[in-house]
């Protein structure tokens, strides 16, 4: 190291010095040379951010389960993801359609009707639940994705919106 | 919340860049809280790096921690009234993000890597000699005293090295590590990496 040799014993109550702060440096850099955050990372959350400024409430990735061992014994691929808010669970069943597309079926619990937008980049896909809160998506590019549940059309207001985190399919 | 409580920066000097930085950071929150999405993209480029630190030394595998920080940012939407100062706010993220990246990782019966793969990481090339603030002998050195550290410390001085130098003494509170009466103190964490630093200078003349 290059810092100097300060006399004395140092203990953890000193005040920060400079060597402390150019050791906190050296740290950084190893870090940021080790394990950077992938760059694209803050584009993909602001993606997830930009929405209208409704009150929402976050559902949160609460289980995720991938069939590649199905798809290995000649099932199509597919995975399943559970999102959990407050008020509601969201679980998806994502399969590739065999033209590179994505299938998404989705389960509402407790089942009600609503109204799901499905954010991809540059549009967003919109379908209303059935009554046992089903609903699906047919074709849903590669990309980021990203679920809005909203009151369904003809109970306006009923229900506060919830939304998951972006999904890459 | 108890992470909410502001605290106040004698380290930051008026006039500093320090400070610039600080009201820059209120600004955005404000503009934030106004609903203008330029702002908080702005907060989530400049805070991310750290909080991908954060999820990263709770031992969190890279997806984990994409998720958890789409989560934090999420919810920092649904919290930003109760954000009243550019420290609350570092203080509120890092805390959140070491939360949730707790919570997935107890739920989640996930592989937990190795405490030290980071150690093999670290590149002997590839980064500019002046932005170093130790030369390439020194950062082996460094990364070799720190792999000597609990794992604790390690986590520590993993975050408090992302941590803004004017939030550093909320973080520092917030995770547990000293802060005396005038401005933030080393911490046993960092005086025992000092204590290793000099011993390995002292101990090993080139």
């Amino acid at each position: 190291m290059t810092h100097p040799a300060a006399p004395g014993r140092r203990t953890g109550d000193d005040p920060l010095d400079d060597t402390d702060l150019s050791i906190l440096g050296g740290i950084r850099q190893l870090f940021e040379a080790a394990d950077p955050m992938p760059a694209d990372l803050p584009e993909r959350i602001h993606f997830s951010l930009a929405l209208p400024g409704l009150e929402y409430e976050v559902a949160r990735l609460s289980a995720q389960e991938d069939h590649r061992m199905l798809a290995a014994r000649g099932a199509e691929q597919s995975r399943t993801v559970t999102f959990d808010s407050a008020s509601l669970t969201i679980m998806i069943r994502i399969d590739a359609n065999s033209d590179g597309t994505a299938r998404l079926d989705g389960w509402l619990a407790p089942p009600q009707r609503r109204t799901i937008d499905l954010k991809i980049t540059g549009d967003t896909l919109l379908t209303v639940t059935d009554d046992h809160g089903r609903f699906v998506f047919n074709r849903v590019p590669h990309g980021s994705a990203q679920l809005i549940v909203r009151a369904a059309p003809e109970a306006a207001g009923s229900g506060q919106a919830v939304m998951t985190p972006a999904l890459m399919l | 919340m108890a992470e909410l409580t502001p605290v106040e920066h004698r380290d930051a000097r008026p006039g500093t860049a320090d400070e610039d930085r600080g009201s820059r950071v209120a600004d955005l929150v404000r503009a934030a809280r106004n609903g203008h999405q330029d702002a908080i993209g702005t907060l989530v480029t400049e805070f991310s790096p750290l909080l991908w630190q954060v999820a990263r030394a709770a031992g969190l595998d890279t997806g984990d921690a994409e998720d958890v920080l789409q989560t934090v940012w999420l919810r920092l939407l649904t919290h930003l009234d109760d954000i009243r100062t550019p420290s609350a706010l570092v203080g509120w993220l890092v805390i959140t993000t070491r939360r949730e990246s707790w919570r997935v990782r107890s739920q989640a019966r996930r592989h937990i890597p190795a405490e030290r793969d980071w150690l093999a990481a670290i590149p002997d090339a590839g980064m500019r000699a002046e932005d170093l603030a130790v030369t390439a002998d020194g950062r082996r050195e460094l990364a070799a005293a720190l792999g000597q550290l609990s794992p604790r410390c390690q986590e520590l001085l993993r975050i408090v090295a992302f941590v803004p130098r004017p939030d550093y003494g909320i973080v520092a509170a917030e995770l547990g590590m000293a802060r005396g009466s005038i401005g933030p103190t080393r911490g046993r964490c960092l005086a025992r990496l000092r204590a290793l630093l000099d011993g390995s200078t002292e101990g090993s003349p080139r």
